[in-house]
């Protein structure tokens, strides 16, 4: 079920954005109700809120995966660092590693946010999204996301260094990068995926936070954060504006945690 | 004596992250576009009113020399001047948006350890029966519903349709102040409590299948006695550790709650001075909010070893 949803939530990105006149179109009503062109009606500004909604869900998708993609790369090197590399350099990053999970996650996405984001406009049609909160808010997040996956290849790699097909493989003078390469990590992938289904979810609710309070991506681009923080304001006169965004948002975490974790149970051995 | 070391040791692993905390902070805004000169000097500044600043302001000297100058300001509370309005000293600024922040954070603490608790011994007690359904559904939506979400649902319900609770923080305040910070306090305790319910049970699961128990049960110990004084005791050591690290959320989910409810603390200021870029503002409230955090750590690993002798006695 929670993979139908995901399968849903995918190719809702892919097509939905174009329903109804698109995310900025402003040319009907405002606060319209649910009809046959606008399935979910119109918001404040008479934009069709289903595109939209659909358009956040693009946005929460290339986020968290470009994010989950980063995070991986740079967390599955040094964690291999931290198990195979030489003494000094492995305790090193691993101390480096344990450094940032002394920092609440978000409030390091704010710092970085706070610091590096260019509130200026302009730009063609991408050059805009990617000014527009983009590109700040994937560096932020990938920096918080990726000692998690140091530490859990770290410690998976450290459990497989003394098994037999790897102490084989070295006996057999194979060079370290190749018994890496070739025996450790096609171990590990099973359990990297599970674990970075989990944390897509943390990401992708990370983006909303930081959209909500106003530093993630900027208007005009739709996130549903930023959706939520803008049908707030007329929470009183139009409740069900509030409700999409925050019910898709719920949604797609709870089927992430949930196929995370049936994965998991799955794949991974300490739970067997 | 070795608890005195161990303290003594925590003691010094916090410091060390506080001077972590202040060098990524540092760091962060040297590598940042643009200087405070500049900002400060105004637009209409010539390059060389700018570089007069910059020397005056102490910004041309080494890296290493400008880092324990911050750090020399920090511990005396100086954080520099905001660049907008008055240029108020930022430590005033913290000083005066801290207190709604820590109380709401503490409150919320509180009220999330209580029933987390709480609830997380009850599941445990009923293990698979309905309570302990009931206890583990609404856990699993306490984790999944993000705060934002739960904001306005019961903002609607509370006080739109009951019309018993302000919606927002109003200057001045029509009402008794705890009207005001309880749904942000509720709002915030609400993922927290989740997260402790189900680890409270899942530890007080694992006790109570251990032989010390069926040794007491067998002596005839009440059930109360036996639920809450011996099993509760050594259940309770890891869910104090987590009370540690989800003050994290704690804090994050502040700057959500404080921007919806328009409170005015910390979290609130330095989103407002991320929007404004006033870089001083936003390296005073992350470096406020973290040390937060770490002082909050590091009394939860020196209340350890005092409640449980089994850390006491190891080797750190």
């Amino acid at each position: 079920m929670g993979i139908a949803f995901l399968v849903f939530l995918a190719l809702f990105a892919i097509f939905g954005p174009s329903a109804g006149g698109g995310i900025t179109e402003t040319k009907w009503g405002a606060f319209e109700f649910p009809s046959s062109r606008h399935l979910l009606g119109t918001d404040q500004l008479g934009r069709d809120v289903l595109a939209r909604v659909a358009y956040g869900a693009r946005v929460s998708l290339a986020v968290g995966i470009t994010v989950q993609l980063l995070a991986l790369v740079v967390g599955v090197i040094f964690g291999t660092i931290g198990a195979f590399g030489p003494k000094w350099l492995s305790v090193t990053v691993m101390r480096f590693t344990d450094g940032m999970f002394a920092f609440p996650d978000i409030l390091l996405a704010i710092l970085i946010i706070g610091l590096f984001s260019n509130s200026s406009h302009g730009g063609g049609a991408l050059g805009g999204f990617i000014i527009s909160g983009f590109l700040p808010v994937v560096v932020a997040l990938s920096i918080t996301a990726w000692p998690s996956f140091a530490r859990l290849t770290n410690t998976t790699a450290a459990s497989l260094k003394d098994r037999e097909f790897v102490v084989a493989a070295k006996a057999l003078g194979a060079p370290s990068a190749y018994v890496i390469v070739r025996h450790v990590l096609p171990q590990m992938w099973g359990i990297l995926l599970a674990v970075s289904m989990v944390e897509l979810a943390g990401t992708i609710l990370a983006e909303a936070t930081l959209s909500f309070l106003g530093i993630g991506i900027l208007p005009p681009y739709p996130s549903w954060g930023s959706m939520i923080n803008l049908a707030r304001d007329d929470m009183v006169s139009h409740p069900l504006w509030l409700l999409w965004p925050c019910l898709i948002l719920s949604l797609t975490i709870f089927a992430l945690n949930f196929v995370g974790d049936g994965l998991r149970a799955i794949l991974d051995p300490r739970r067997k | 004596m070795r608890l005195a070391r161990q303290i003594l040791l925590r003691l010094l692993y916090g410091a060390v992250s506080l001077v972590f905390i202040c060098f990524v902070t540092f760091a962060a805004q040297s590598l940042a576009s643009g200087d405070a000169a500049t900002a400060l000097a105004g637009e209409k500044a010539t390059p060389e009113q700018v570089v007069a600043l910059r020397h005056q302001m102490g910004l041309d000297r080494p890296f290493p020399i400008q880092f324990a100058s911050f750090m020399a300001g920090a511990v005396r509370g100086d954080l520099g001047k905001s660049y907008f309005g008055q240029q108020r000293p930022v430590g005033d600024i913290m000083r005066d948006n801290l207190p709604t922040t820590a109380t709401v954070a503490f409150c919320a603490m509180i009220l999330a350890a209580g029933i987390g608790i709480l609830l997380g011994t009850l599941a445990a007690i009923y293990q698979n029966r309905f309570a302990d359904r009931v206890v583990l559904t609404v856990g699993t939506l306490g984790v999944t519903v993000p705060n934002f979400v739960l904001a306005p649902i019961l903002v609607y319900i509370f006080a739109l349709k009951l019309d018993q609770l302000p919606q927002t923080w109003e200057d001045p305040l029509r009402d008794a102040a705890w009207k005001y910070l309880l749904l942000p306090v509720v709002i915030l305790a609400a993922r927290p409590t989740a997260l402790l319910t189900r680890l409270t049970r899942a530890s007080m699961i694992e006790t109570l299948s251990q032989e010390f128990i069926r040794t007491a049960v067998a002596k005839g110990v009440p059930p109360l006695r036996l639920y809450f004084k011996h099993a509760l005791r050594n259940a309770i050591l890891p869910v104090i550790t987590a009370i540690g690290t989800s003050f994290g959320f704690l804090l994050t989910g502040s700057f959500v709650v404080e921007r919806f409810f328009r409170l005015p603390g910390v979290g609130a200021r330095t989103i407002e001075a991320i929007q404004r870029r006033d870089t001083p503002v936003i390296q005073g409230g992350i470096l406020i909010t973290g040390a937060l955090f770490i002082l909050v750590n590091l009394a939860v690993d020196i209340l350890l070893p005092i409640l449980d002798p089994r850390i006491r006695e190891a080797q750190v």
